[in-house]
């Protein structure tokens, strides 16, 4: 393997497993603050794709006006994909109910925008592009990096950045995690769980939004994006679960090895992902960092 | 005391410690249960009580020291086996299958009791008259239920009751019961206590038991162990503890002169 | 009067005579609506489903853990009986002879996966069942030696059953229904047993098994393992229904059918997983009107049934007879109150 593949292959992987990373961080905020597992954490993705895609294509609106406009539809969204498949179901008494549900909820977001906008997948061009609209691409000596994978790098390390200060370092993130660690406690001090509630919900989905903008121009726009949030899981559970590092750098490796994977044996990239998972599992079952989540006896 | 040299005790603490990060649980516990013996466990709010039961119930693992009962050491047994060993437990507020009927929450205690493995179980192999001692216990404790009913629709005070019932039907050699006098009412006290009783006399079972209601444990105990965050400050039979300063120090706080 | 209440016998256990009655009257109640070759398929297959769903009640209802590996056991046990059957190994056996071959089959592989999944507890244990059936499934698409690769496995021979080719689906009905109520009563006396009673500890209070001495990894593994064998024969029985096996039979999307099927009909009960199974089978075809929006319509069901009735149809026959039950009492007691009177 020359030096120059191994470069790209890494940074392909890095960017992939940046978008896992992205996906994971989501997960685990909502696995902290409401506690549930969201397996319609991919299609949330998915309609972030859509909608940069109805805004970008149809309407042809610039970045910048696009930007502010796709966010507060994915707050909006988040919104009301918590009022719809969490409060409702808060206080059932299967915990696995709030799970199958979200379920639930992805197969209805697949369906939707198969109806609103056809099965056929759309094209999306990058957001760096050349004059005849192919992807930029910067060639460092021999080695090839497309600006598309660079972009997600830096934008996924700006918003893990964010959400870390938000939720470690603010007052605001205080708020949350003082809310989802004992929601009546934080009723009696007068911190509004539901705020808390909708403003997790809202900062995923903005977060995987932003992810499906990202990814939209390498995988095009179509209902089966979703899938990514398994490799997402993998990621998550390698690292830790709990634990929004160990989830981020999960997630990474699980892009790198999944690019390199490729190489060797293309038809078996999704095993090499899901052994590496299971031979994590056995090894180390609390993942890389060990996650806050514990049960008192 | 005589009486206890000839026999041999069921449990044997011997010097147990336990921290959780800077706080010590426990120091130094060391003392001996005998069968048919009720020894109390007492000492003021946030002593270490619980945390001990924990250790000995295998839930909490003692960073040093040994636990011995019925002559094995049983400081790196895991929980499960201890409870199939013998050593029973009920909690402060009582843990049961929230979704089963009261009847499987009982006959859980009688599988135990039962010592088979689940193919046998299949195959409807039973070693234990289950009927038999619930009848009786029953009995003791004035009250009867629809056991298709589902445990959370009984009164606190009754699964408390229950749960030391299921317990016993375990068969356990040593029960834990974990102040078990909590949220129940004058008339269950005194089935309580006669349940308790009936444990120790009948059954020849080592029971230990933490409770804040003193008047029961002068009533019931034969020996009681005082500890103050988790430092054992005194032992002895009910009258010496009555009389013991350390004991009331640790209480009603120091006086001053 | 207290004697009267030690009943050991569970009462949810219907008498072996009511139980005769209803599966006639189904048998007939079939016979009747089933017109054509392919409403019959369609119940055969639900028949079959139902296992699968009764290993979703084990795992789920009676564990409390949310497993997904169902369809990689189904995928097991369809594949081992393609290889063994189609003579891909060199040797050939009856359908029958390798549905036998299937049990210790997939009680060996559960119980191995189970020892090491179940070291994972909860959330995280189902993830790790969601990458099994990943890599289940990229090993039965891409591997063409053992599963066929894309093409999957055809060619599998009918099933000979007392003297009888099992030719049309008119005349496998009778034996699946009999094999899949009597797994159902296997599995519901497991329920009632030690067995079933230890995991309802397991999924319900894991300190209290504890102390009453239920090894809660074991137990664990042993009702993945159970689950794991109700899904191979499952899988089994759908290759030799439809005498072919392939990989897309067998992916993580058709995982949650099972699941709702056994959520839909009570996860508490092994009953719920057999009418659950009817319904979520048949429904599709009462609703073809619908088939563009159908995917849609079942997508909301799914939300709608968490929200309004997570434990199921039997959960809410169970609370209106509970609601029915103390409205009675309550009648009595007022009596009584008079009386005294």
């Amino acid at each position: 393997m020359t030096l120059s593949l191994f470069v790209s292959l890494f940074v392909d992987g890095l960017s992939m497993g940046m978008i896992y990373a992205l996906l994971g961080m989501g997960l685990i905020l909502l696995v902290r603050a409401v506690g549930i597992l969201n397996f319609a954490q991919g299609d949330l993705l998915m309609i972030g794709a859509y909608i940069c895609g109805c805004l970008f294509l149809d309407l042809k609106l610039p970045l910048w006006i696009m930007f502010p406009i796709a966010i507060v539809w994915f707050a909006l969204i988040g919104i009301i994909f918590m009022f719809t498949v969490y409060w409702p179901l808060r206080k059932a008494s299967y915990s696995q109910a709030t799970i199958i549900a979200t379920m639930g909820a992805s197969i209805v977001l697949q369906e939707a925008v198969k109806l609103i906008w056809g099965s056929s997948p759309r094209a999306m061009p990058a957001i760096v592009q050349n004059a005849n609209g192919s992807p930029k691409i910067l060639n460092v000596g021999q080695v090839t990096l497309p600006i598309q994978y660079l972009i997600i790098l830096g934008v996924g390390m700006v918003i893990i950045y964010l959400v870390l200060k938000l939720f470690e370092k603010l007052y605001v993130g205080k708020l949350m995690q003082a809310a989802c660690q004992d929601a009546y406690a934080a009723n009696l001090l007068g911190i509004p769980s539901i705020l808390t509630i909708c403003a997790t919900y809202a900062i995923v989905m903005i977060v995987c939004g932003t992810c499906g903008y990202l990814v939209a121009p390498q995988f095009m726009i179509r209902s089966t994006l979703g899938t990514l949030q398994l490799r997402a899981f993998a990621g998550v559970v390698i690292g830790g679960f709990g634990s929004i590092t160990g989830a981020v750098i999960g997630c990474l490796i699980v892009g790198v090895v999944e690019s390199f994977s490729t190489l060797f044996l293309s038809g078996y990239k999704d095993v090499t992902v899901f052994l590496l998972l299971i031979i994590f599992l056995v090894l180390k079952p609390t993942g890389l960092f060990k996650g806050k989540i514990g049960d008192k006896a | 005391m005589a009486e206890n040299e000839t026999r041999k005790p069921i449990l044997k603490l011997e010097n147990i410690n336990k921290r959780f990060g800077g706080v010590v649980t426990a120091k130094d516990i060391k003392f001996d249960l005998f069968p048919g013996e009720i020894k109390g466990l007492i000492g003021p709010n946030g002593a270490g009580k619980t945390t001990l039961m924990n250790i000995i119930s295998g839930i909490y693992t003692a960073d040093s020291g040994t636990i011995i009962f019925d002559g094995m050491d049983i400081t790196n047994v895991p929980d499960y086996r201890r409870a199939r060993m013998g050593i029973g437990r009920t909690f402060q507020s009582p843990r049961f299958l929230q979704r089963s009927s009261i009847r499987d929450n009982l006959l859980i205690g009688a599988d135990l009791g039962n010592r088979i493995g689940f193919l046998e179980g299949f195959f409807g192999k039973k070693s234990t008259n289950f009927e038999q001692e619930l009848k009786d216990m029953m009995d003791l404790l004035h009250f009867g239920f629809n056991w298709d009913d589902e445990i959370s629709s009984l009164p606190f005070g009754q699964r408390k009751l229950l749960e030391i019932v299921r317990s016993l039907l375990s068969h356990p050699k040593v029960i834990l019961v974990d102040e078990p006098a909590a949220g129940l009412n004058p008339k269950e006290i005194n089935y309580l206590m006669d349940i308790l009783r009936m444990a120790a006399r009948k059954m020849n079972i080592g029971v230990l038991l933490i409770e804040h209601s003193m008047d029961m444990i002068m009533d019931i105990c034969d020996s009681i162990y005082v500890i103050s965050f988790g430092v054992p400050i005194g032992e002895g039979t009910p009258e010496q503890i009555a009389n013991n300063h350390a004991v009331i120090e640790a209480y009603l706080g120091k006086e001053d002169e | 009067m207290a004697e009267k209440k030690l009943e050991l016998k569970n009462k949810r256990f219907t008498g072996p005579f009511t139980l005769i009655i209803s599966v006639v009257v189904f048998y007939l109640v079939v016979k009747i609506m089933c017109r054509s070759l392919y409403s019959q398929m369609v119940v055969n297959m639900a028949l079959v489903f139902c296992l699968v769903a009764y290993s979703v009640s084990v795992m789920l209802g009676m564990c409390g853990e949310l497993s997904f590996a169902g369809v990689a056991f189904m995928g097991i046990g369809a594949f081992t009986i393609a290889n063994l059957t189609t003579g891909r190994f060199g040797f050939k056996i009856s359908p029958l002879g390798a549905f036998l071959v299937v049990i210790p089959v997939a009680t060996f592989i559960a119980f191995i996966i189970g020892l090491i999944l179940l070291r994972l507890k909860g959330t995280f244990f189902s993830f790790s069942t969601i990458a099994l059936v990943q890599v289940a499934y990229t090993f039965f698409n891409n591997y063409r030696p053992l599963f066929g690769g894309v093409d999957g496995i055809s060619g599998i021979p009918s099933v000979r059953i007392l003297g009888k080719q099992l030719t049309n689906h008119y005349l496998w009905f009778p034996y699946l229904l009999v094999f899949v109520v009597f797994v159902g009563l296997v599995v519901e006396h497991i329920r009632n047993t030690q067995l079933g009673r230890s995991m309802a500890s397991c999924r319900d209070n894991e300190t209290a098994a504890r102390v009453l001495g239920v090894n809660v990894y074991m137990t664990k593994v042993i009702a993945f393992t159970i689950s794991g064998v109700l899904s191979a024969m499952g899988g089994a029985l759908y290759s030799m229904l439809i005498r072919y096996a392939s990989a897309d039979m067998f992916t993580y999307d058709t995982s949650a059918k099972y699941l709702i099927m056994a959520m839909f009909g009570g996860v508490q009960s092994t009953i719920g997983a057999f009418i659950g199974a009817l319904i979520v089978q048949i429904l599709p075809q009462v609703l073809k009107v619908f088939q563009r929006y159908f995917q849609l319509i079942w997508g909301v069901s799914i939300i709608l049934l968490m929200v309004f009735m997570p434990e199921g149809l039997t959960g809410i026959f169970r609370m209106a007879l509970k609601r029915r039950k103390s409205r009675k009492k309550g009648r009595i007691s007022v009596i009584q109150e008079k009386g005294e009177e």
